[in-house]
């Protein structure tokens, strides 16, 4: 269910930490070569969650900063991470409002456009590096991170659905 | 957006200005990264920052690794020492067939290159085994009458002469020892061309000249080498080596042993030297001959 159809309870700043903490853990994982490329970018699906649901406080600023720790984490160019970040999520922001009321399925179709994108420009940022064409598998990932969407949101959703009261 | 949202929505810079500002600092970062290479420091510090989290990510997997290695580390252990070992096995024998083959390799090189020097047909001989009379010394090799072996061939080595075939048979011949008892080659000395006769004295015995006079001009030291006057041996092939002169008694004993490995190789090379000699006076005495010859 959308999430502008619910009242929420309020998020603390510590459980937005804490699921980037995750994200970036799943990310780090030591994933095998031959699946790596179907690993979804799941520190870009947060980014675009929160954005998505606490435009306020999380914004293209924190999707620069975790885009730096990405770079690192992955020994990429320093700052090809950071400008992929920093794009989707003022796309997120810009449509903020029309994307909250979507069913969760067309968020997901959404979300495969943002890290396709996402992706897109770090290879075009390799690429003006000097770097080759990385192959078509490269974009992969996009496809479980969007089929992985609404099961993700719900999962989030639950932590903030539970207390609400029922005469609201 | 012409007029300007209440104060209720004012969130601060617009996400466009906030896109500009971040996504120049990343295409600085970039350049500053790709194309001059001095971010290093802030690579460094945000990776200790990010430590923790890239050994959470895969510590679990390490010890799930190391203790997946020691549950199966004994059977592995196991099943990997016998492969070694058998392994280690094939490669002793196969090291030792190599040293056999290189030594025999030595040795038949060795004889074709005493063939070639002697220039005159030959042909070479396997032994087969040692003579089971452990009186005598011969060996039995595999060349026979079939292959045109004869009574009184000369077999050496590559070094000298190690016997004479004293039977034939259709497939194999019998080689007696010039270390056999009474085995007799007449010989000269190499220094100074006395003429002498070197006589066996039975198998892992020294050979003897005999019957010599104690101020014979023969020194420890001394080659022996074939008469050819016999007209069996060729001329020149090293028989023996003098060791030991005694000079105390009526007659010098002179103590030589074999240049040729007389006990020690697998092939030898049968001499075809049949040269057209003059026939024997009548007058001499037949067989014992050959004592006399060298004096």
């Amino acid at each position: 269910m959308p999430i502008s159809h619910q009242l929420l309870r309020p998020v603390s700043i510590g459980f937005i930490v804490l699921s980037f903490v995750v994200a970036l853990l799943v990310n780090l994982l030591p994933w095998q070569a031959s699946i790596a490329n179907f690993a979804p970018d799941f520190v870009a699906l947060f980014i675009v969650y929160w954005a998505l649901n606490q435009p306020r406080r999380v914004g293209v600023a924190t999707a620069f900063i975790l885009g730096v720790l990405m770079d690192v984490g992955d020994g990429n160019v320093l700052g090809q991470h950071a400008l992929a970040y920093s794009v989707i999520a003022y796309f997120v922001l810009i449509r903020q409002r029309q994307m909250a009321v979507f069913a969760f399925w067309q968020q997901a179709l959404i979300v495969f456009g943002l890290l396709t994108l996402a992706q897109a420009i770090m290879v075009v940022v390799r690429m003006v590096l000097g770097a080759p064409f990385v192959g078509w598998a490269y974009f992969a990932g996009s496809v479980p991170a969007a089929l992985l969407w609404p099961p993700l949101s719900n999962l989030m959703l639950m932590h903030q659905r539970k207390s609400v009261p029922d005469e609201l | 957006m012409q007029t300007s949202p209440p104060a209720f929505f004012k969130q601060g810079p617009k996400p466009l200005t906030r896109l500009l500002i971040f996504s120049l600092l990343s295409i600085g970062l970039i350049v500053g990264d790709a194309q001059y290479s001095m971010l290093g420091r802030i690579r460094e510090q945000v990776s200790v920052l990010l430590y923790p989290l890239q050994w959470a990510a895969t510590a679990p997997f390490a010890t799930l690794r190391s203790t997946a290695d020691f549950l199966s580390r004994q059977t592995e252990l196991m099943a990997e020492n016998r492969q070694l070992n058998d392994a280690q096995l094939v490669a002793k024998a196969q090291a030792m067939k190599l040293k056999a083959l290189e030594a025999e390799n030595a040795t038949l090189r060795g004889l074709s290159a005493r063939r070639d020097a002697l220039g005159q047909p030959s042909q070479l001989a396997e032994i087969l085994y040692n003579g089971r009379d452990p009186f005598t010394s011969r060996l039995i090799v595999d060349r026979g009458q079939q292959q045109g072996v004869g009574a009184g061939q000369i077999a050496i080595d590559a070094s000298g002469v190690v016997g004479q075939v004293v039977r034939v048979q259709p497939l194999t011949a019998e080689v007696r020892l010039i270390s056999d008892r009474n085995q007799m080659v007449p010989v000269v000395v190499e220094r100074n061309q006395l003429r002498t006769v070197v006589y066996g004295m039975g198998a892992h015995q020294p050979l003897e000249v005999r019957n010599m006079a104690p101020n014979v001009d023969i020194q420890q030291g001394d080659t022996l080498v074939t008469s050819g006057i016999d007209g069996l041996y060729p001329v020149g092939l090293p028989v023996a080596k003098v060791v030991k002169v005694e000079r105390g008694s009526s007659f010098a004993r002179v103590v030589c042993v074999p240049v040729a490995a007389v006990d020690q190789h697998r092939f030898l090379l049968l001499l075809d030297h049949r040269s057209e000699m003059p026939a024997y006076p009548q007058a001499a005495s037949q067989p014992a001959s050959k004592n006399k010859k060298g004096h």
